[in-house]
């Protein structure tokens, strides 16, 4: 009962997410924002429904006794946890070198509505962008 | 010519949806391919029934690829090596230094790039081993778990990919140089025919792993296993070097240096 609670709070918890981050991707002014919707919404959603699934897995079990029987359960489980991991390193670097290949590509941050901003003198005094 | 080619499009489209009206249904136990010819013999009964009995695999897909129609699976590494050849042949120049090309140094732009890289190489780092590792996992587990040659093949082709992502193409080339990719690419082959070859020099027919017990002081059965797995790895070296190799080339217009 609990463990079916706690597993589908995480993964509605991590669609609510996956719904912000595609709202924000659609409705965000400019590339870094929705970047930004995008790289933060995914991450977190991704790790809240897989670690609700590998919460799921703790069904087959039943008690610590039963743990020791079924150490599969607990191989799928670690898998799960391992997938976790490796999201969170690897889902915010991929969307700080989008981020990153954008600067040095020249795209513009939105700011108030118009298309002139503070980073752009900034910008024009860094060295010349190596792309 | 364009009009040609819708009709030739719209034709072909039309007799591949006719031809489906005459497929069985989805998982019809009597269908020719599930129960065999009437009154015939089944292969894929028999696959299901005999391989574990045969080869000692549990993976039947695997046993299918590698060993029952090993032929099939060689000529594709063949395949695959040739269009990594291909474009070996059609791109790469031997005189780099075009003159279109910009001359820049690599790798060395301003103090935030390098701060920008230390993310990105840092992630690498931690990744690449364990992409490296699993990938090896994959091939030499082909077997008895989902995977094989191929699969592991492209991950070990793409971890390489990734290091000259992250860092520059020369950082991938000093850890796999050209001259290392091509001969392992042809190694890869060399190992696959050569169980083949080794199996006629034993008065079989080509990749009739069982006559191999002779040589590993196995029984027949595990013979076939242990060559499945021989084969597996040389599947793996093919596709691992012509993953690379296609990348170095096209990404640099056959001049191997580095560019993005």
């Amino acid at each position: 009962m609990i463990v079916t609670l706690l597993s589908v709070v995480l993964i509605l918890a991590g669609l609510v997410f996956f719904l912000g981050a595609a709202v924000g991707l659609v409705r965000f002014p400019d590339f870094y924002t929705r970047m930004h919707a995008a790289g933060k919404g995914d991450t977190l959603s991704s790790l809240l429904v897989v670690l609700g699934l590998a919460v799921w897995r703790l069904h087959d079990v039943h008690g610590l006794a039963g743990l020791r029987e079924h150490w599969s359960i607990l191989l799928v489980i670690l898998k799960l946890l391992a997938i976790c991991a490796f999201i969170m390193i690897t889902s915010p670097t991929a969307t700080h070198a989008l981020m990153d290949a954008g600067f040095e590509d020249g795209i513009d941050p939105v700011i108030d509505g118009e298309n002139n901003n503070a980073l752009h003198g900034r910008r024009a005094q860094a060295p010349p962008a190596d792309s | 010519m364009k009009k040609f080619a819708l009709v030739a499009v719209i034709v072909t489209g039309s007799l591949l949806l006719y031809a489906v009206g005459d497929f069985p249904a989805f998982g019809d136990a009597k269908s020719p391919a599930n129960a065999g010819v009437e009154g015939g013999f089944s292969v894929s009964r028999y696959y299901i029934t005999e391989t574990a009995a045969d080869t000692a695999v549990p993976n039947i897909v695997t046993a299918v690829l590698a060993d029952y129609r090993g032929y099939d699976t060689f000529f594709e590494t063949t395949v695959i090596f040739i269009a990594g050849l291909a474009i070996f042949a059609i791109l790469r120049v031997a005189n780099p230094g075009a003159p279109d090309r910009r001359d820049r140094p690599s790798s060395d732009s301003g103090v935030e790039g390098d701060h920008n890289r230390v993310i990105i190489g840092m992630t690498c780092r931690l990744l690449i081993p364990v992409i490296q590792l699993f990938a090896l996992y994959v091939v030499a587990h082909g077997h008895h778990s989902p995977g094989g040659g191929f699969q592991g093949g492209v991950m070990l082709g793409a971890s390489f990919i990734l290091i000259a992502i992250a860092s520059d193409l020369d950082t991938a080339l000093r850890r796999f140089s050209e001259r290392r990719y091509l001969a392992l690419g042809c190694v890869g082959i060399l190992i696959y025919g050569g169980f083949g070859l080794l199996c006629q020099l034993l008065d079989r027919h080509f990749l009739d792993y069982g006559v191999l017990h002779k040589l590993m002081g196995v029984t027949p059965v595990m013979a076939r296993s242990h060559s499945m797995l021989g084969v597996e790895i040389g599947v793996a070296f093919t596709v691992t070097s012509v993953m690379f190799a296609i990348y170095a080339n096209l990404s640099t217009r056959g001049e191997l240096r580095s560019g993005l």
